[in-house]
């Protein structure tokens, strides 16, 4: 396909976008941290990456693994629910502990000890834990003040009004914005593209028609329509996505429509008529290449939009269901009137959209100022 | 406070004596955690559409009732209710308050006359009625009326008014006031439609028999007569041949003309509102107005919220506060002022019904329709855990349907937090293996999954920690928060699996609007889990028709156990009591409140030592420490102890 066949205008504007360095680093941090993000299970996770249990190796990330399998069991003396890795980490540390106390005051070997008392065949039995040591749902009790709880070297960004580790929220709650975000880029962009190019081609009727229809879609209130549908469904990310992309799609309708009606009155796509291409093949194949510029420019700060409107609708409550980790309900509690004096909530959530949105931002002007043919000009 | 009561919740506080059976959204206390919502404003226009007013079928509508010479009338009266609050407490002194705005109107009925102030204007006013509740005996004693009759068809009242009480301006209060009041408040010109319905659905006839003798007719027989046809007077004299069209908005801020002791002296538009005691007051003599009405102004300033109302009593500005978070109480309560013995903080235990509160499951979704299943859901429900980590262990577990009622049943037993139980029910239910995600399915491989819908934001933090518990035991829960009207009216229309359920109701539950199976077969009632079965509509119309108040109490408490057993109402939390502030001049009477309280405007017990403020002040200026009082809990009725015994708490 020509769209993606990257001929040399397109080759100077990469470059061009390498040369700014702000944008560029930006780029890169945002691509580190989102594929970093989609490892969030292997970074905050209250299952263990690793455990080698009575010389058997085990990958509980990936799977569940009763408390039987370490022959543990719960306060209430069941054996079926999921292991607890944190708490096996302790016994065995215990465990390790002992036996080296042991050690100093036996006469015989290791292994006579070891034979002596089976139990401690499994010091050898180690749980490797992830970065963070609990996941963005399960609360964390353990203080003697009831939650949120400030920083400390067990929650290096405190707990939340439910005792939950905020660093992991932050992190999973970073993975559903972006790819909220991305995904709701695409279909809003490639349903806009689409019935924008068209109103330009065809012009006429459609377009005057097509027009008055996106004024009159334009003004519904965005946030309105989806309360009222977040009380007929389970919200979830897709319908989200759905719902937002039915309004995400008409600001780029206006640009593709004026590159369009710009593009093809161009000598070009004449010849490309008088060969005999088809309407479809003409506007896909050579007009929609030379009006990539508003839509590439605009991505960035349409990512922008998404991310904060997501925020906003969890904020007040309409956006992903609880318990759904996300920044706008971390922001909602950090303004609780109870809440005002627990800074962690308030600074985490919020530096944390800064730093994204600023970073997306960047990298948003880099590829403006990349993609802007008056590279040189100077306004007066 | 009263401006977050929705709007029938307020005229059920400000006049107990017009709201026979009505049931309202939730208090403020009952949700302090919740900080952002507004679901009561939204529920009460639900509440009035989902009102279903009991009509007894044996008497037909609009009956005349019984007419007597009231000169052979063997009239009743109580002189031997003890007195409310302290005969002897000191008189004079500023008592200054707060609230939430400023009054868009000084009527007492029709557009925006239901807002933060109207607790106090109403006080005032329309708190003074034929006869009053006693708030610790629960009996009736007299008020406006002297005497009272209630005919053999316990629907015709005879009342006899006092002769000595007269109106703020000097004028004596007739029994044409009365008949007026009534005339009002059918009139479509005081544009109220709560009025206008509810005096429509309630009173038959009022007429003045001569100046000092009333006769009520109520439209149906009734075991509280004195309850349901109670009523306010309103100055003839003032509104006479004014009631028209531009009522309401030439009486907007005329001050009113009050039977009460207090007059609005002077306002400040948008900033405050003083009342002054009249004195002499034509009710200082009398037996149950004595110890109440102690100090000359009360002096009302508006604060936007109840943060910067703590700052301005902290300044000295208010004189009292009431605490309605767990966490300001638990965490903010030892600054310079309490250490040093200047302000005392009491939490007063309180026996005021705490209405219906909990988790409420419809009996008409497949999921729910097993007993065992409910069951499984009471025994998973770990109230414990949320009240130490989430609320600072201040609440108390409620048990019964009519909590803080004399029809609650004292023998029931909460369901604990039991996982062994839930495993037993749930295999019960047929939900015996744990599937992939952990949660137990059926052999058909149905989950024992369900749908919490609710519309309070400020419970979120509560559910999420509950659905972690039940994710732990193997049942999913998943959230919905909707809008709270939405929340409210698909409660409604039994559009939901669960949901919190929340209504405040006065001494008297309705049970029949909750739990009557004719409600089942329609939607937008408060039978909101389709619940009712023949041997329960029999236990409900014990209490709602039997004279006997025994048999009444025995049906309900069986009621209330069948309920239990059900288990389709998991009740939530209660709290009996008030979390109350107070700068060292401030004097209660012994045990602070009557037994039935809830506003501090329902019951003015309080006074103001003037000795005792000027020495706080001197205080106040050297440094110097006055006594701190350690007690904390006040509980002179007994209610925390019960609860204590009752394993609540």
């Amino acid at each position: 396909m020509q769209l993606f066949r990257i001929d040399p205008l397109t080759k100077k504007r990469l470059q061009r976008f390498r040369r700014i360095k702000r944008g560029y680093y930006s780029f890169l941090i945002l691509v580190v941290l989102f594929v970093l993000s989609l490892f969030s299970e292997f970074i905050a996770n209250d299952r263990a990456l690793a455990v080698k249990y009575d010389g058997k190796l085990y990958f509980p990330t990936l799977k569940f693994y009763p408390m039987s399998t370490f022959d543990q069991k719960d306060e209430y003396g069941f054996d079926d629910v999921e292991a607890n890795y944190l708490g096996l980490k302790t016994e065995l540390r215990e465990l390790r502990a002992e036996f080296k106390q042991r050690m100093e005051s036996y006469s015989g070997t290791e292994a006579e000890l070891i034979a002596a008392e089976p139990k401690y065949a499994r010091k050898d039995a180690w749980v490797l834990m992830p970065m963070v040591p609990f996941d963005p749902y399960e609360p964390d009790f353990t203080y003697d003040v009831p939650p949120p709880n400030a920083p400390d070297g067990r929650h290096w960004f405190g707990t939340d009004g439910q005792g939950r580790d905020v660093f992991a929220r932050l992190l999973y709650g970073f993975r559903i914005s972006m790819v909220f975000a991305l995904l709701l880029v695409v279909l809003g962009q490639t349903v806009g593209t689409i019935i924008g190019s068209l109103q330009g081609y065809i012009a006429g009727r459609f377009d005057l028609y097509g027009q008055r229809f996106i004024e009159i879609w334009g003004t519904l209130p965005f946030l309105y329509v989806v309360i009222i549908i977040s009380a007929f469904f389970i919200i979830n990310m897709w319908k989200l996505i759905i719902i937002f992309a039915i309004f995400q799609w008409i600001r780029i309708t206006y640009y593709m429509r004026t590159e369009m009606y710009r593009e093809k009155t161009r000598e070009y796509c004449l010849a490309a008529r008088s060969y005999g291409a088809s309407s479809w093949r003409i506007m896909f194949r050579h007009l929609l290449p030379n009006c990539l510029t508003p839509l590439v420019t605009f991505t960035p700060f349409f990512i922008v939009g998404a991310i904060g409107s997501l925020t906003a609708l969890d904020y007040l409550g309409f956006g992903l269901p609880a318990p759904t980790p996300s920044w706008g309900e971390l922001i909602d509690q950090a303004l609780q009137s109870d809440n005002r004096d627990k800074i962690w909530l308030s600074i985490a959530p919020f530096g944390a959209i800064s730093i994204t949105l600023v970073l997306v931002t960047f990298v948003g002007e880099s590829v403006r100022e990349a993609f802007d043919p008056k590279q040189f000009a100077r306004y007066k | 406070m009263l401006k977050k009561l929705p709007v029938a919740g307020r005229l059920l506080v400000a006049s107990c004596l017009i709201a026979g059976g009505f049931v309202v959204g939730c208090s403020s206390e009952k949700k302090p955690e919740a900080t952002k919502d507004s679901v009561e404003s939204s529920e009460a226009g639900g509440e009035e559409a989902a009102e279903a007013a009991p009509v007894h079928q044996k008497v037909p509508k609009g009956s005349t009732g019984i007419v007597v010479d009231p000169a052979s009338i063997d009239w009743d009266t109580n002189e031997d209710a003890p007195i409310i609050g302290n005969p002897d407490a000191p008189q004079g002194g500023t008592w200054h308050d707060w609230m939430g705005s400023y009054p868009l109107t000084f009527r007492l009925q029709g557009p925006d006359s239901n807002d933060s102030f109207a607790g106090w204007n109403r006080s005032f006013t329309m708190d003074f009625s034929l006869v009053r509740l006693h708030p610790v005996t629960d009996e009736f004693i007299p008020c406006l009326a002297t005497h009272w009759k209630v005919m053999d068809d316990n629907q015709t009242i005879y009342y006899k008014l006092d002769p000595d009480a007269r109106w703020s301006d000097g004028e004596k209060i007739t029994a044409h006031d009365f008949e007026f009041c009534y005339d009002m408040m059918l009139s479509p010109h005081i544009v109220d439609p709560f009025y206008n319905t509810h005096f429509d659905e309630y009173y038959s006839a009022v007429e003045a028999v001569d100046d000092y003798t009333l006769r009520i007719v109520g439209k149906r027989e009734s075991w509280r007569p004195l309850y349901d046809y109670g009523l306010w007077p309103m100055p003839r004299h003032i509104f006479e041949g004014k009631l028209d069209e531009n009522w309401v908005r030439n009486f907007n801020l005329q001050f009113q003309v009050a039977a009460g002791p207090y007059v609005i002296k002077e306002t400040e538009n948008g900033q405050r509102v003083v009342f002054e005691r009249i004195r002499p007051w034509w009710g200082d003599e009398k037996r149950y107005f004595k110890g109440l009405y102690n100090v000359d102004k009360i002096d009302l300033m508006v604060v936007l919220d109840s943060d910067r109302a703590l700052d301005h009593f902290k300044k000295g500005e208010l004189s009292h506060f009431r605490v309605t978070t767990a966490k300001t109480w638990a965490q903010d309560m030892e600054f310079e002022s309490i250490q040093k013995g200047w302000v005392h903080k009491k939490r007063v235990f309180i026996d005021y019904p705490q209405g219906l509160y909990g988790f409420a499951m419809n009996l008409q979704k497949p999921i729910f329709q097993n007993k065992d299943f409910r069951k499984a859901v009471q025994y998973g429900f770990d109230f414990d855990e949320i009240n130490k980590n989430l609320m600072f262990n201040a609440y108390f577990r409620a048990v019964s349907a009519f909590e803080g009622t004399e029809y609650e049943n004292p023998n029931l037993k909460p369901y604990g937090f039991d996982p062994a139980k839930v495993r037993e029910h749930l295999a019960a239910a047929g939900y015996k293996t744990r599937g992939k995600d952990g949660i137990f399915q059926k052999a058909d491989g149905s989950r024992a999954a369900f749908t919490l819908m609710y519309g309070q934001p400020g419970l979120e933090r509560h559910f999420t920690v509950v659905k972690q518990k039940y994710a732990g035991l193997g049942i999913d829960v998943q959230l919905q928060q909707l809008e709270p009207g939405t929340a409210f009216q698909r409660g409604l229309e039994r559009e939901y699996e669960m949901t919190i359920m929340s209504r405040t109701t006065n001494l008297f539950p309705s049970p029949h609007q909750y739990f009557a199976s004719e409600y089942i077969k329609t939607t937008n009632n408060n039978n909101i889990w389709a619940f009712g079965t023949p041997h329960t509509d029999e236990l409900i119309d014990v209490y709602r028709f039997d004279m006997d108040k025994q048999k009444r109490i025995d049906a309900m408490w069986e009621l209330d156990s069948i309920i239990q057993d059900e288990a389709f109402y998991a009740p939530f939390w209660q709290a009996p009591f008030v979390r109350l502030l107070f700068w060292d001049y401030v004097v209660w009477p012994d045990g602070f409140f009557p037994r039935r309280f809830e506003q501090i405007t329902d019951w003015q017990v309080m006074a103001i030592d003037t000795e005792k403020e000027k020495a706080l002040a001197e205080a106040m200026k050297s440094g110097k420490a006055l006594v701190r009082d350690e007690i904390v809990d006040v509980d002179r009725w007994g209610v925390k102890a019960a609860m204590v015994q009752a394993g609540g708490n």
